[in-house]
């Protein structure tokens, strides 16, 4: 399998090779973070993971942008509050 | 004296409507319970939060009532009281045109960068040494804004008697804190903080008006109380 680079926001930090359990830590944290159960956030994360990496399979590269919003919008399916606070993170202060 | 404290009261509450302080609370309670943290240990955080904001503004206003205090030991001069006014008037129109930035979410004027690093700060703190420090700076960081309703109170303050100056204090502190506290007893009573921000983002506008209004009425009641009137009945 391919593995795809990230190209981070505004091109301002180096670009790094995609990362799973990055993306599955970020998601199990928006989940936790509007107190879902541990188990339960585990299993969406994986959920949003697998989309995720269905998604980036093709691409050699992506954009950091690009790869929160294809997970805040998997993340809507199974939890449109974590998806919330997920997409919007930035945009808190 | 009821007048006095109505002017303290009333610009701590335009002061308890600035939201750098609520935002990074939120996000730091966000990144607390993302983290798995206890809930008693997410409160000894927000509360650190908020004891460093309580403190900073404490130190603010309290060293603005000195200075003033030591300016002007007699009466303060219809200059200073205009230029108040003034400082008000401004920062409420700058407060309708850019508190908030024209785009999703609740961001707010800070250059990106600084809002940036603020995030990543709150997103690493992990002990309420931190978080208390965080709080500090958040004041600071908002000092732009909550300059002029602190430096009203500072001017109202230094024509009370010593102990009401303290309970002045006091009474500015708290309802500056308002906001804070209200997003305490939310977090601390399991609210999710999607709610807490969805309100947020909901009535951002109307809460930018408030604080706007608010900071137009003050700074026009100080004109005309304090300028005004007294140019009326040939003070100088």
């Amino acid at each position: 399998m391919q593995t795809s680079d990230v190209i981070k926001r505004d091109g301002q930090r180096p670009t790094e090779t995609f990362d799973q359990a990055k993306l599955h830590a970020s998601v199990l944290a928006a989940c936790l973070s509007v107190r879902t159960p541990e188990g339960e956030a585990l299993q969406i994360a994986d959920k949003v993971c697998e989309v995720v990496m269905k998604w980036c399979e093709t691409k050699p590269e992506i954009t950091s942008a690009d790869l929160r919003r294809k997970a805040a919008e998997a993340l809507e399916n199974h939890h449109p509050e974590a998806s919330y606070l997920y997409k919007h993170h930035r945009l808190v202060m | 004296m009821i007048a006095s404290f109505a002017i303290i009261a009333f610009a701590a509450l335009i002061h308890a409507s600035f939201q750098l302080s609520v935002s990074m609370l939120t996000l730091l309670s966000g990144h607390a319970i993302g983290r798995r943290t206890a809930h008693h240990k997410l409160l000894q955080f927000a509360c650190s939060f908020i004891t460093g904001v309580a403190f900073m503004v404490l130190l603010l206003i309290s060293f603005g009532a000195f200075v003033l205090q030591h300016a002007f030991p007699q009466d303060i001069p219809l200059l200073v009281w205009a230029i108040a006014a003034g400082l008000l008037i401004g920062l409420g129109v700058a407060v309708w045109v850019f508190y908030y930035r024209h785009e999703k979410g609740t961001s707010l004027w800070l250059p990106r960068d600084v809002a940036r690093y603020l995030a990543d700060r709150t997103k690493a703190t992990k002990s309420n040494a931190e978080a208390f420090g965080l709080g500090l700076s958040s004041s600071v960081g908002e000092l732009i804004f909550t300059l002029a309703p602190m430096a009203i109170a500072a001017l109202v303050l230094t024509q009370l008697e010593p102990l009401w100056q303290l309970i002045g204090v006091a009474l500015y502190v708290l309802i500056s804190l308002g906001s804070l506290l209200i997003v305490y007893v939310l977090i601390g009573g399991g609210h999710k903080l999607s709610q807490i921000q969805k309100w947020r983002e909901r009535n951002k506008h109307f809460l930018q008006f408030a604080a706007g209004a608010g900071l137009l009425i003050l700074g026009f009641y100080i004109y005309v109380e304090k300028v005004i009137s007294v140019i009326m009945t040939g003070g100088s």
